[in-house]
């Protein structure tokens, strides 16, 4: 980092605007990062904003419109490195639940009616779906501390660091009580580890907020939470709230073996 | 036609936008619009049981998550018949609190108070301002701090659910807090009197009705069973639909909503209005002080409002922590064994009343329907910004509409994930008046109505286009023809009008315009040959899709016959209103 600062673009497409918000939440970092690099466009903090060539673009929000679509292809011509930040860009968001065009036709007209938007949506889907994704950075929202672990990181030049690990490992740092061996429905073996297993921690189940982690097995903890008295319905719909479109294939697998 | 847009609203949680189309002295169009995809949350939640909507609802926005977890919490609650002791909303109360904290201190110093010191943004204005901004940014730390001990996390948090909370924070949590807010005391007055004493521009400046929950006993705060609206209506939780009655608009992912066919606002200015006469302590001495006509007409007075309530918060906080720790027993979840029902829970979120509502049949969500604060401030932000752009226009500084719209919109503090980026203005030549007429046309037949005097010249293009148009069965009448019998009939059926009349906009003979009706109204220049006519009673949706069509004149003498130029516009108009 010598000399130049980095520049770096922050973009919101369709979601809830908490990862945008994780940043300005990090009030004692804040005039650092704006020290550090050179913030080029960041809507939700500044408004002298300009769309050039980037060194680092984050997206949040998953993209739900043609416009959308345009945006994020744009940003991508734009940057060096591409990250999605938070549920919605790296997974879809609990919005990325509808994928059959003909549910989501039906699910969009129960809100809107025949009405002709003036900007034509689309199917919700995580940002990979329409540019080359660089890092991933998931939560809903994003966690402080792996954010600004993250954004030193990548400051300084060096590749972020991954979390393979799922909520449990953290849940057995804290030596939390399993909720799932006392019979609840945790979704902790197959989410990946970011808010140091904040809701076991507080006496309930993980929802799965952070999205799938890699490498979980999800055939294994199928069965377990079956044998545990679940039924076949509610464990896939609980597994589906916060996997976007993470588990389509491994939907399709199961259910063709089962 | 100049179109002023304001495509990425900064400085506005989330991603949404403004845009004004000026043609000639009139704004023809201002649109608050929502950039963002649909999310189709309340389908989402269709077929989960109660606990999963509970966690799925609050992720429509960041900055009210902890609104929508007690909204929607509420309305489970409400619907399942699930009653929570007094503690339980002690504490609730206490984290509701630090929401309006972060999330006010975030709006006043961040994202609003750069456009009163001129500065591009917060960073920029802390070489000027250090102590402010940097306090401030302690303030909203200590907001987002009180959620996490309460919620689990800054955003998000799952510690509040259904019957109560899954841990209780400890005693030397809360004592923390309560200490922590004292030490805020000096700054708190430092922003309620920096706030209400900026110089708050005087346009926009209009009536509007506003709306919020009216909390139990007597008491400022943010919750109740009941809606109270300005004019003094209560509705009953209910009966929500009352008040909010939404509707699709095609230029928005957020639907709109108008009471009693008028558009109305909500928020910490709605609250104040609504209720500062209940305000205790330093907060109702400064309410005293400060509070005067302009906040019940200035929409920007919401950032005063703001500062107001982030006293009687930091004045509640101590009384809160000592309630709460004087309990011995911390309350376990209450748990519920009902299988159906329908409810409703109303909060208010920082920006304004927030709606969740219900229906569980055998143990799953089978209807929900969720009302943002911003949709329903979406027909007032237009109202206003239309009222700001016209009022400037006619006093010749059209040059400052750009920013005026940017500060309204921002006023609101919309969080646009409401479903919702910013301020556009563009001028045009001629409005695209052929598209406009048609598809005005294709929804519902209008009455036309001429003014003006066949005998001076082009002054006579009213008279002779209603003539005409008679000729071709449509329907119109000239003003002269209107009584005040057949005038009421027309206040009463609900059709929109079209005035066709000789505009001087500054342009071209033979120039064509079609200006929205309100706009003309909210004109010191533009309304006077209308004004004996829509003094009446008409109803807001009336004349909001009612026009004025505008024929720019060569000259207005006395002579029996239009000019070369009105002449084809004539023809012109009469070609479009044939087919
Ligand atoms: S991932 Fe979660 S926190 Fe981030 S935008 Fe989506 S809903 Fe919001
Ligand atoms: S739901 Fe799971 S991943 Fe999300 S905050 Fe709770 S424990 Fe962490």
């Amino acid at each position: 980092m010598k000399g130049k600062k980095l520049k770096i673009g922050i973009y919101e497409l369709t979601g809830c605007a908490g990862d945008a918000l994780m940043i300005l939440n990090c009030e004692k970092e804040l005039p650092a990062i704006f020290q550090a690099v050179d913030i080029q466009s960041f809507l939700m903090a500044k408004s002298d904003n300009i769309d050039d060539e980037l060194d680092v673009a984050l997206v949040e929000g998953s993209v739900t419109t043609e416009k959308e679509v345009e945006e994020l292809k744009d940003i991508r011509k734009r940057s060096k490195i591409v990250v999605a930040l938070g549920l919605c860009a790296t997974v879809g968001g609990i919005q990325a639940r509808f994928q059959d065009p003909q549910k989501w036709q039906e699910n969009f007209r129960q809100v809107y009616g025949e009405t002709k938007m003036e900007l034509p949506a689309v199917v919700s889907k995580p940002i990979d779906a329409y540019i080359k994704v660089d890092f991933y950075l998931p939560g809903c929202p994003i966690s402080k501390e792996q954010f600004l672990n993250f954004f030193t990181r990548v400051v300084k030049g060096a590749p972020p660091e991954s979390y393979p690990q799922p909520v449990c490992v953290s849940c057995k740092y804290k030596e939390n009580d399993c909720l799932l061996k006392n019979g609840l429905f945790c979704l902790g073996p197959l989410t990946a580890d970011g808010c140091g297993a904040v809701c076991p921690s507080h006496n309930l189940p993980c929802v799965g907020c952070w999205g799938p982690v890699q490498g979980g097995n999800w055939t294994s903890e199928f069965y377990l939470l079956q044998d545990k008295g679940f039924s076949r319905e509610f464990i896939k719909k609980k597994m589906a709230n916060f996997a976007g479109t993470k588990l389509s294939e491994f939907w399709k697998q199961f259910d063709r073996r089962d | 036609m100049k179109k002023i847009t304001i495509d990425h609203l900064p400085r506005v949680e989330g991603n949404g936008g403004i845009t004004a189309i000026i043609d000639g002295q009139a704004v023809s169009e201002v649109k608050f619009y929502i950039n963002e995809g649909p999310r189709l949350i309340e389908r989402l939640v269709i077929g989960r049981t109660p606990e999963e909507d509970v966690s799925l609802t609050p992720r429509i926005c960041a900055i009210c998550t902890v609104s929508h977890k007690l909204a929607a919490v509420r309305a489970m609650e409400n619907a399942l018949n699930v009653q929570v002791p007094h503690q339980t909303n002690l504490l609730r109360e206490l984290m509701h609190m630090g929401e309006m904290i972060e999330s006010h201190s975030l709006h006043v110093y961040y994202l609003a108070l750069p456009d009163y010191l001129g500065f591009p943004n917060a960073i920029a204005m802390a070489s000027k301002h250090e102590f402010e901004v940097k306090i401030a940014l302690e303030m909203k730390n200590f907001g987002n701090h009180i959620m996490k001990v309460i919620n689990g996390r800054f955003v998000h948090g799952e510690n509040t659910v259904i019957g109560g909370f899954g841990k209780w924070p400890s005693r030397e949590e809360l004592l923390w807090i309560k200490s922590r807010a004292i030490q805020f005391m000096p700054f708190v007055y430092k922003t309620v009197n920096l706030f209400c004493t900026l110089n708050y521009p005087d346009i926009p400046e209009a009536e509007t009705q506003y709306a919020c929950c009216l909390p139990p006993h007597e008491k400022y705060g943010f919750w109740g069973d009941e809606i109270l609206v300005s004019n003094g209506d209560r509705i009953f939780r209910e009966d929500y639909r009352q008040l909010t009655n939404e509707f699709v608009v095609p230029h928005s992912y957020a639907r709109h909503s108008r009471y009693q066919d008028k558009p109305y606002s909500v928020g910490a200015l709605a609250r104040v209005n609504n209720l500062g006469e209940r305000l205790e302590g330093e907060a109702g001495r400064m309410f005293r002080k400060y509070f005067n006509d302009h906040w019940k007409k200035n929409p920007l007075y919401n950032n005063a409002a703001q500062a107001l309530e982030i006293l009687y918060c930091f004045e509640r906080l101590p009384q809160l922590v000592d309630e709460l720790l004087e309990i011995d027993n911390t309350p376990e979840i209450v748990s519920y064994q009902t299988q159906e029902g329908q409810g409703t829970g109303l909060v208010e979120a920082p920006r304004g009343l927030l709606i969740h509502h219900y229906r569980v049949e055998q143990g799953l969500v089978k209807g929900a329907d969720i009302i943002t604060p911003t949709a329903q401030n979406a027909e007032d932000i237009e109202r206003y910004g239309m009222i700001a752009a016209q009022t400037l226009l006619d006093r010749g500084e059209e040059e400052k509409i750009r920013d005026r719209l940017d500060i309204i919109v921002r006023a609101y503090d919309p969080c646009i994930s409401c479903s919702v980026h910013l301020a556009e203005v563009k001028t045009v030549e001629e409005t695209a008046w052929e598209n406009q007429l048609a598809e005005i046309k294709r929804q519902a037949s209008p009455l036309f109505i001429g003014i003006g005097n066949i005998t001076q010249g082009d002054d006579g293009i009213g008279p002779t286009l209603i003539t005409k148009l008679k000729e071709l069965g449509i329907k119109a009448v000239c003003s002269s023809e209107l009584d005040t019998q057949n005038i009421k009939s027309l206040v009463n059926s609900d059709q929109p009008f079209i005035f066709v009349d000789a505009l001087d906009a500054g342009k071209k003979p033979g120039a064509i315009s079609l200006i929205p009706l309100l706009a003309v109204l909210y004109s010191s220049s533009l309304s006077h040959r209308l004004a004996p006519f829509i003094q009446n009673e008409f109803s807001y949706s009336q004349l909001k899709k009612s026009y004025l069509l505008g024929i720019q004149p060569r000259s207005i003498t006395k002579q029996q016959h239009l000019s070369p130029e009105v002449s084809q516009a004539l023809q012109r108009l009469i070609d479009q209103l044939e087919n």
